[in-house]
């Protein structure tokens, strides 16, 4: 049975499996705690317990002392729930999150739009009286009939709109991508709960915002950038969308129009395999060369959000990092494949 | 509910600051420049020093309750260790002399390490950096003590331990571990952090620390592992302290980016050679074998370090180009250095020995491209003529590579059959390497290591005879002198493991204590 684990300051509350440590329920819900061997040596993972039981499986007597286990210290990599728990963690406090509860719906589908070839945009009414609050920049997690795993999308609408909005590319061989481009009708219904994430725009930071996005990962910037412009945000904005080519630049021109409405926000689109002979007058190259060309190399004062494939997010991190922008300023949206999960990664950075 | 109350806790992190940020201040009876002459000399540009992530939130009270209790339980664990014979459960007496080298080439670095970073916080004007360091000073020393005391207990009873820290000073092979780290100690504050917090600490601390520990472990020495769980608890601190350091310096201005990259380049390839003690003692000296310096080289490097160094080209650091050399060696250097030991087993302070043919077939099995090639033959050559009595020493002196010290008997990173050798001129003298990249290190600083004790060339000088004794007399032995002015002694601390009274001893004490004699 799972029980449930309540993350402080960040007042988050996440499922934790049976025999599932802290760390790992922790690091697979998207939140960071600090960490570094992972088999209860180093203490780099302390905690505070301040509600429930919990067991310190292999914590080592060097790394977490008696005096420690009295006072309700644990090792996020070893411990695991014997209660629901509330535990304090040396987490940053996030000032602009907005922890609106998770809340289960039954949407309808109102309308299925083929913005590219390969993805769709799908339109969700809610039940009369029913609504979800989120930030923009985060995801549902979507139950795709037959498949027993939900599946994470970000919602593409802006928060002040009531129908909601995924775009859905079509993953070759995946199993739910696969029967929502061929089977997702009008009318069907589609069980869903949200929202979930870290990934919003830190507004109280009242700094330039540069959007990176590339492929379907251009739904959170879309949410982000259609709220800021409601909102009245009046700090330099700009987009940087990546595609292969025309046929993929989907609301291209939705963020033309918005661009020639608002002077201060820039759009960019860029395209890096578009045919030599076509008439395409606009970047030809990857989203992060088009960001480094407009920005001459320099992004200090920044505030970046990327969000699109691995390959896209770690060219415009480099990018962005040698145009002394670094992680304090950089934010991204990475949904991870099980290849990416197996990668080895240095602790050098933490978020990006 | 989200209510926010205002009597709020303060977050851990904004504990801290008040608790460390305070502590400084701007002088105004001198100036900065003058209180703190060593932070801009290296040419590394600080702008603003609270940007200084701390990488712990550690005080000075929470330390105290840490280490004491870590302390009484390491002290626990000693005594027992002490009042049992501990020292006649490892596998068998050959894994003392993995002790010896650690006692005498290893903890002295700890307390080298204490200096380093006691003097390196009193170099640096922001006050986050400038804690952080003094707490590691703090553990350093810690760490040199409980390892003097744990392998005290050993001392007791085993020849080569008994004056570790004069032999540091003085023998000719630690000196490569000695060399090392005055090196690091005798630069500027940065670089310092940049040797021992990052290159050290973190991308090649898994290489020694780990080798050693868990060779404690695999063969019966329970002191020296409970001092390494002891130790490792600040181990993940420092290790986070050097990477915080490389960020912070390639953050703050572009450029320091080629100051901090010619630094990894220079202490990668530092440590690197002098992890050639390490790999000799993993695949020579354990007599249960944790795994072969290249599986260790292969994970603890290529792979972590590789992520590490993936992660660092975000910044434009690239990985050293040493790291090519030291993969092509990687199957050899091991080999190379027990043989060299082994030759001059009479001038060292533990035992040296041969491996047994099950062994040798072990080490074929790990180093399947070199070992049966290169190294097996001679290794039965020697081992048959020990047999037959004719234990061969080598009394002739090696020559020293000028800049990391060991004998130049590394081989061409592309031929294992031929000694590289590198040499330049300087000032109209001739400077001799192992190797392009300790070349390249001198040729970058030649003022500094021209400087360089090197122990052979001291011996020839005549400056490391006993006072008094006349090295013209018709029957003056050089190498006694040497062992004397060293203080080791002859047939007790040196020669063959074969005949040592440490074996007799410990075959003696052993069957005390498992039979009716």
């Amino acid at each position: 049975m799972s029980y449930q684990l309540t993350i402080e300051p960040l007042g988050e509350t996440i499922d934790v499996e049976e025999g599932q440590t802290i760390l790992d329920a922790c690091l697979r819900k998207g939140i960071w705690l600090p960490h570094a061997c992972c088999h209860g040596l180093c203490a780099t993972c302390k905690i505070q317990v301040n509600d429930g039981e919990i067991e310190h499986g292999e914590a080592s007597p060097f790394a977490l002392m008696d005096f420690e286990r009295d006072e309700g210290k644990c090792l996020a990599c070893c411990a695991t729930l014997q209660s629901d728990v509330v535990i304090e963690a040396e987490i940053e406090e996030e000032p602009d999150a907005a922890n609106y509860p998770v809340t289960d719906h039954v949407a309808t589908v109102s309308r299925i739009v083929d913005l590219t070839p390969t993805i769709k945009g799908i339109f969700l009414q809610l039940p009369a009286g029913e609504q979800l609050s989120f930030q923009a920049g985060q995801y549902v997690n979507l139950q795709v009939p037959g498949v027993e795993q939900a599946r994470a999308f970000s919602l593409a609408n802006a928060p002040q709109e009531a129908e909601l909005e995924l775009n859905i590319r079509h993953v070759p061989g995946g199993q739910a991508t696969t029967w929502l481009h061929e089977n997702l009708k009008e009318g069907d219904r589609l069980a869903l709960s949200g929202p979930y994430g870290r990934f919003f725009v830190r507004k109280s930071a009242q700094q330039p915002l540069l959007f990176i996005a590339g492929g379907s990962g251009l739904s959170s910037p879309k949410s982000m950038i259609l709220d800021l412009l409601a909102e009245g945000c009046e700090l330099p904005i700009t987009l940087v969308q990546g595609a292969r080519q025309l046929s993929e630049l989907y609301y291209h021109d939705l963020f033309t129009e918005l661009a020639a409405q608002h002077s201060h926000f820039t759009y960019l689109p860029a395209l890096s395999a578009e045919p030599e002979d076509s008439a395409w007058a606009g970047f030809r190259g990857h989203a992060h060369e088009a960001a480094r060309e407009h920005f001459a190399g320099d992004f200090r004062g920044v505030k970046a959000y990327l969000c699109g494939p691995p390959a896209m997010i770690e060219a415009s991190i480099a990018t962005l990092m040698q145009g002394r922008l670094f992680e304090r300023d950089i934010y991204t949206e990475k949904f991870f494949s099980a290849a990416d999960a197996q990668q080895v990664r240095s602790p050098l950075f933490r978020n990006v | 509910m989200d209510m926010k109350t205002s009597g709020r806790k303060l977050g851990l992190k904004e504990k801290y600051a008040h608790m460390t940020r305070g502590l400084g201040w701007e002088t105004t009876y001198q100036p900065m420049d003058k209180v703190f002459p060593y932070d801009k000399m290296e040419g590394i540009k600080i702008h603003d020093w609270e940007k200084w992530e701390d990488p712990f939130r550690l005080t000075m009270d929470a330390y105290w309750k840490y280490q004491s209790e870590k302390e009484r339980k390491l002290y626990a664990i000693i005594d027992a260790f002490a009042q049992n014979n501990g020292h006649l459960n490892v596998t068998d007496a050959r894994y003392i002399n993995a002790l010896k080298l650690f006692i005498t080439g290893v903890s002295p670095l700890e307390y080298m390490a204490h200096r380093g970073f006691a003097h390196t916080g009193r170099q640096l004007r922001g006050v986050g950096p400038r804690v952080a360091c003094q707490m590691q000073a703090i553990d350093e020393i810690r760490h040199v003590q409980t390892q003097i005391h744990t392998i005290s207990n050993y001392n007791k009873f085993y020849n080569g331990m008994h004056d570790f820290r004069h032999m540091h000073d003085r023998v000719w092979y630690l000196s490569v571990p000695k060399s090392f780290f005055d090196d690091a100690i005798s630069a500027g504050p940065f670089e310092f952090m940049v040797a021992i917090g990052f290159s050290f600490e973190y991308v090649l601390t898994n290489l020694l620390f780990v080798p050693f520990m868990s060779g404690a472990a695999f063969n019966g020495d329970m002191g020296t592992v409970t001092f390494g769980f002891s130790a490792q608890s600040d181990e993940a601190r420092h290790m986070t302290l050097g990477l915080e350091v490389i960020k912070f310096l390639l953050e703050q201005d572009p450029d320091n980016l080629p100051i901090v990259q010619k630094w990894i380049d220079k202490w990668t390839w530092r440590g690197v050679r002098m992890l050639t003690l390490v790999a000799m003692m993993m695949d020579y000296m354990l007599p249960k074998r944790v795994m072969s310096w290249r599986e260790a080289w292969d994970i603890y490097f290529e792979q972590n370090a590789g992520a590490l160094f993936k992660d660092l080209a975000r910044y434009g650091i690239t990985m050293p180009k040493c790291v090519e050399t030291a993969i092509k060696e990687k199957d050899h250097i091991s080999h190379q250095a027990w043989a060299t030991f082994y030759q001059y087993g009479a001038a060292a302070a533990f035992h040296t020995w041969m491996p047994t043919p099950e062994e040798m077939d072990w080490l074929s099995s790990k180093y399947p491209d070199s070992f049966d090639r290169y190294y097996r033959p001679r290794f039965e050559y020697w081992r048959e003529q020990e047999a037959a009595g004719n234990r061969f020493y080598n009394k002739t002196l090696p020559m020293l590579c000028q800049t990391c010290q060991i004998p130049m008997l590394f081989t061409e990173p592309d031929d294992p059959t031929k000694i590289a050798y590198r040499e330049t001129t300087y000032k109209g003298e001739k400077y001799h390497f192992c190797s392009d990249h300790c070349q390249h290190i001198f040729e970058d600083e030649s003022e500094k290591y021209m400087q360089s004790w090197l122990p052979v060339h001291q011996i020839y000088q005549g400056n490391c005879f006993p006072e008094g004794v006349d090295p013209t007399a018709p029957d003056f032995d050089p190498l006694a002198a040497v062992l004397q002015w060293y203080h080791i002694q002859f047939g007790a601390d040196n020669l063959s493991f074969e005949g040592s009274e440490d074996q007799k001893n410990f075959e003696q004490w052993r069957g005390m204590a498992t039979q009716n004699v």
